[in-house]
Order: C-alpha cells, then sequence, then structure tokens
C-alpha cells in the first residue's frame, strides 16, 4: 500500500489492544458486580464541563470520568463502574433499574449523550462511541456491535419516553 | 507597521498568555487547597484494582 493510500485511509484500530482492553474491561466488571456475566458491556464517559473567571483570565474547563457501562435486558439494568483510561482499577458499581429510576433519555444536543435520572437530585450523563483514538483520555476499545446494541436497549426497553 | 513594532506586539501577547496562564495555576492551587481542607475528613471512595490475568498468574 502506497504512503498517500495509508494517508488518506484515516487511523486504524489496534484490535490486539481493543481485545486485550474489552478483557480488562469485563474483568474489572466482574470483580465489582455480582453476576457480572450476564452483563453486556461497553465503554463510555462523562464529560462534566465547567466555567471559570479568574479576574482577567476566564475560560471553561472539561474534565473527563470514564466508564464501564454494563446492561442487562432481562432485568432492564444499566450498572455504571467509575474506571481509568488505562484500565488499572475501578471505583464501587452504581445500579440503574428501570423500575426505580426517575427518567432517562437520549440528548440531541449538545452531545447525543444516553441521560439518567435516578432521582430529582442528580442525573447521569454517558457518552459513548464505537472507537476512540485518545487513549489518554479514553479507554482504547472498539466496539461498534456492543454500542449498536446498548442503543437500541436504551432506546427501545429503557428510555422512559 | 514597522517590523521593530510588530516583534513588540508579538512579545506583549507572549507576556499576556503566560502570565495569564501562572495566574490560572496560580489560583487553581489556591481553590485545591481550600477544598482539600474542607474534604480532609471524608472516606476516599472505594478503588479495586484489576485482578492479575490467568497467564500472567501462571508464570
Amino acid at each position: 500500500m502506497g504512503f498517500f493510500s495509508k494517508l488518506f485511509k484515516g487511523p486504524e484500530i489496534d484490535m490486539e489492544k481493543s481485545n486485550a482492553n474489552a478483557k480488562k474491561m469485563r474483568a474489572l466488571f466482574n470483580q465489582v458486580v455480582e453476576g457480572g456475566d450476564n452483563y453486556r458491556l461497553i465503554f463510555g464517559y462523562t464529560e462534566d464541563v465547567s466555567r471559570f473567571n479568574y479576574g482577567f483570565v476566564h475560560g471553561s474547563k472539561t474534565k473527563i470520568g470514564n466508564l464501564i457501562v454494563g446492561w442487562n435486558e432481562a432485568s432492564q439494568t444499566i450498572v455504571v463502574v467509575p474506571t481509568v483510561p488505562d484500565l488499572s482499577g475501578c471505583g464501587d458499581p452504581t445500579y440503574y433499574r428501570r423500575s426505580e429510576i426517575l427518567k432517562a433519555y437520549r440528548n440531541k444536543y449538545p452531545t447525543d449523550a444516553f441521560i439518567i435520572y435516578p432521582d430529582k437530585k442528580g442525573y447521569i450523563g454517558i457518552n459513548a462511541y464505537d472507537w476512540l483514538e485518545d487513549e489518554k483520555l479514553y479507554v482504547y476499545v472498539s466496539q461498534d456491535e456492543e454500542l449498536a446494541a446498548f442503543t437500541d436497549f436504551f432506546m427501545n426497553r429503557f428510555a422512559t419516553k | 507597521m514597522p517590523l521593530g513594532e510588530i516583534e513588540a506586539f508579538l512579545l506583549f501577547l507572549v507576556t499576556v498568555f503566560i502570565f495569564g496562564n501562572l495566574w490560572f495555576h496560580f489560583v487553581e492551587a489556591i481553590l485545591r487547597w481550600i477544598k482539600k481542607l474542607f474534604i480532609r475528613h471524608r472516606k476516599p471512595p472505594a478503588w479495586h484494582t484489576l485482578p492479575p490475568d490467568e497467564e500472567d498468574r501462571k508464570k
């Protein structure tokens, strides 16, 4: 393959790395969630944008939080586990059962995030894409099929409106 | 516009940029320090490290 055809083809996914990370995601998820194998997994992230004004310097800051998102079709439950881009560890899981949440829907603007309100006090916005190249910020994993399955589950069986 | 003036203007912009950055990090550090004072007694969130792989264990 010539140099230019390679250049125009765009970035290629390293499937070996992606599969290794998918395996790590599964190991972490199963470690903290009982019956973890009953859940399908995707990688998602949250974005926390805050504005600051320090006198003559002002702007906005974005904090990215990486998540392992598991879903179980039968129990209509989404489990969210916080993690880090290198998947060296994870936090405690949070369960969102459809019967217990206030509302869930897919956002349109500014991003097409999956929004879940467990109660009136707060919400979580889960962003998910089939692949994100920046390994320093996001988990390196290719997930076309899983993302399509999650989107279908969320829109048709989990969303409340 | 003479070259000297352009250079002086660019130098001014670079100075503003550097000072703005320093100011931003200075204020951030103070805010972080104040925040730390308030959450000193709060328990850190639980963290579970990745379990060793089966293949790694055999090695």
